[in-house]
């Protein structure tokens, strides 16, 4: 096709969508609102991850190392440092004697594949962290225990998780690393994050999966009708020797420019809505822990106007072709 | 007027076909036996008046040539192209060969005089320039390059019909269908339709007209193929039965 004439057909199509502007602006009108609950859909799940990602940090799996020594203390330990147990084991075989060996430890845990981040903690900063957690008075305990037989506290790893799906099995994983003695982790709370990640995504995907359908849908329907009001133009062109994409053209434009303006039109109405929802819900909950809207601007404008051109292009390209292909021929009889 | 169906003009034989049929028929899926056995040719610079009562098969046989239908059986060759074999993406290109008058007018109400004959123009992809200079001498060669900015509806019915052919003209095609082109006009204009047509076949056009109006066929000295039931049954050529 000619230059001249692709320029002849977009002009063809914007001035077809000028002359069936009500029935363009019912269409945009649908589209707006399709758009709109897309965006708000979008936004909640945004919303969600961003909470869940906050729970998901706070949900660590705290790894203790196998370190022995405090509980050999006293008569015990100068017994069994001399001669060992009575297996013979003596107490420099339990234990993790320096941060060098625990940030070993820590390292190969850091290799498992899920893991996000490791944090050593020694058992100093153990200790310091549970007086800390203690009522006063009680860190007496501890601080008479850490002067009589050193301290109680094995070194230990904060680990937090990629996958929260994948937690149960990277727990067992870390627990098959040789040195490490026991895993304390709240896995219910792993499952009840994964639940709702899942739940937010199958909502999400269903939202816009039907709206997608009817935004499809309702563009066809704007086109079917004005091909319909157009048909005296189509029988012409057709027999003055016009191809289907000559005549396919103009009604693809419009579809394009109905989906493109309702994608502005969403944008702008979204933020609007979006803004005034977060600032009730900040005044109301005192939270500021929200999407800035400006985070997402882009994005959504991207995922309107890819969603406008193709509901436009696909439901005009589909109901046109349809057309062609029962009438494409005839001119005769309009 | 006699039965014929293999009719041929005299020494035609050895003139160049734009219209060929050999041996076509037609059946509607739902039965209907529109055309049997039709055997014909026009030759470039014929000018043919198509005639019939209603229901003798003068639609089939235009829808035919305009490849708006598909026969059942036979071969009819236009302009060239072998109808039969034609795939549907080259029926634009066939087209392109013929100028089609409808009875109805068919002008776009929205658009002008001027546009509306630039329409057919804009389909063939012509540049602005061209479109210019030719819609200009078609409406002249009309008699309406005054109205070049007139709107359809503050035109009679024979201004319209003739801004419809000059729409049909405006690409130079080498055949013009004239699908009751006086249908919707008075007697006088009709007579003026038919003079242009003639006008525009001396020049070397093709022309192939349907028509119900006795008095145009009887003062208009050109062939008259008569179809009745389908079939061909007289083929008179300038009033002369053949």
């Amino acid at each position: 096709m000619k230059a001249r004439s692709f320029r002849y057909l977009v002009g063809e199509g914007f001035k077809g969508a000028w002359a069936n502007r009500l029935m363009s602006l019912a269409s945009v009108g649908v589209l707006v609102a399709c758009m709109v609950i897309i965006g708000l859909a979008l936004l909640i799940s945004e919303n969600v991850s961003r909470a869940i990602g906050k729970l998901e940090e706070q949900n660590v799996a705290m790894v203790y190392m196998k370190d022995y020594s405090w509980a050999l203390y006293g008569d015990e330990v100068q017994r069994l440092t001399e001669g060992g147990d009575k297996n013979g084991i003596t107490p420099d075989m339990y234990v993790i004697h320096d941060e060098k060996e625990a940030r070993e430890l820590c390292d190969k845990i850091a290799k498992l594949d899920n893991v996000k981040s490791v944090e050593y903690i020694s058992g100093e900063e153990g200790l310091e962290s549970v007086k800390a957690d203690m009522i006063e008075g009680q860190e007496q305990f501890f601080d008479f225990l850490d002067e009589e037989f050193g301290n109680p506290l094995p070194a230990s790893a904060k680990v937090t998780m990629n996958d929260m799906a994948r937690f149960n099995k990277t727990v067992e994983e870390i627990k098959a690393i040789d040195g490490v003695d026991s895993i304390k982790a709240q896995d219910d709370l792993a499952e009840s994050i994964t639940a709702v990640k899942r739940g937010v995504m199958i909502a999400g995907i269903w939202i816009i999966g039907i709206l997608l359908i009817i935004s499809l849908v309702v563009v066809s329907n704007t086109i079917r009708i004005t091909m319909y009001n157009r048909k005296l133009e189509i029988s012409i062109m057709k027999a003055v020797g016009a191809t289907d994409a000559f005549v396919r053209i103009p009604f693809v434009v419009e579809g394009i420019l109905i989906g493109v303006l309702s994608a502005v039109i969403a944008e702008g109405l979204l933020y609007f809505c979006y803004r005034v929802a977060t600032e009730t819900i900040a005044q109301t909950l005192g939270t500021t822990d929200i999407v800035r809207y400006s985070d997402m601007m882009f994005y959504l404008l991207g995922v309107f106007v890819v969603i406008g051109i193709l509901a436009g292009a696909i439901g005009s390209f589909i109901m046109i072709g349809k057309y062609l292909r029962r009438e494409g021929s005839e001119f005769s009889a309009i | 007027m006699t039965e014929n169906q293999n009719i041929m003009p005299q020494g035609a034989e050895n003139e160049k076909p734009v219209i060929e049929f050999k041996g076509v028929s037609k059946t509607y899926p739902s039965g209907t036996h529109a055309l049997d056995d039709v055997n014909i040719r026009i030759n470039q610079g014929e000018f043919a008046f198509v005639v019939g009562s209603s229901g003798a098969g003068k639609s089939t046989f235009m829808k035919l040539i305009m490849r708006e239908e598909k026969a059942n059986t036979g071969v009819i060759t236009v302009n060239g192209f072998n109808l039969t074999k034609m795939r549907r993406k080259s029926i634009p290109m066939l087209r392109r060969t013929m100028g089609i008058v409808f009875q109805d007018f068919r002008l776009i109400p929205k658009m002008n005089v001027f546009d509306n004959v630039a329409f057919a123009m804009h389909v063939v992809g012509a540049d602005k320039r061209t479109i210019r200079k030719e819609v200009s001498k078609a409406l002249s060669k009309v008699g309406l390059g005054e109205k070049a900015r007139s709107m359809p509806n503050e035109l009679s019915g024979g201004e319209q019909q003739r801004v419809g052919l000059a729409r049909a003209l405006v690409n130079s095609p080498d055949l013009i269908i004239a699908d009751e082109p006086t249908g919707n006009v008075d007697p006088n204009m009709s007579y003026e339709i038919v003079s242009l047509l003639t006008e525009i076949n001396k020049k070397g056009t093709t022309v192939l007209m349907v028509t119900h109006d006795h008095n145009l066929v009887r003062d208009f000295k050109h062939r008259v193929i008569m179809l009745d039931s389908g079939r061909i049954v007289a083929d008179n050529i300038g009033g002369v039965e053949q």
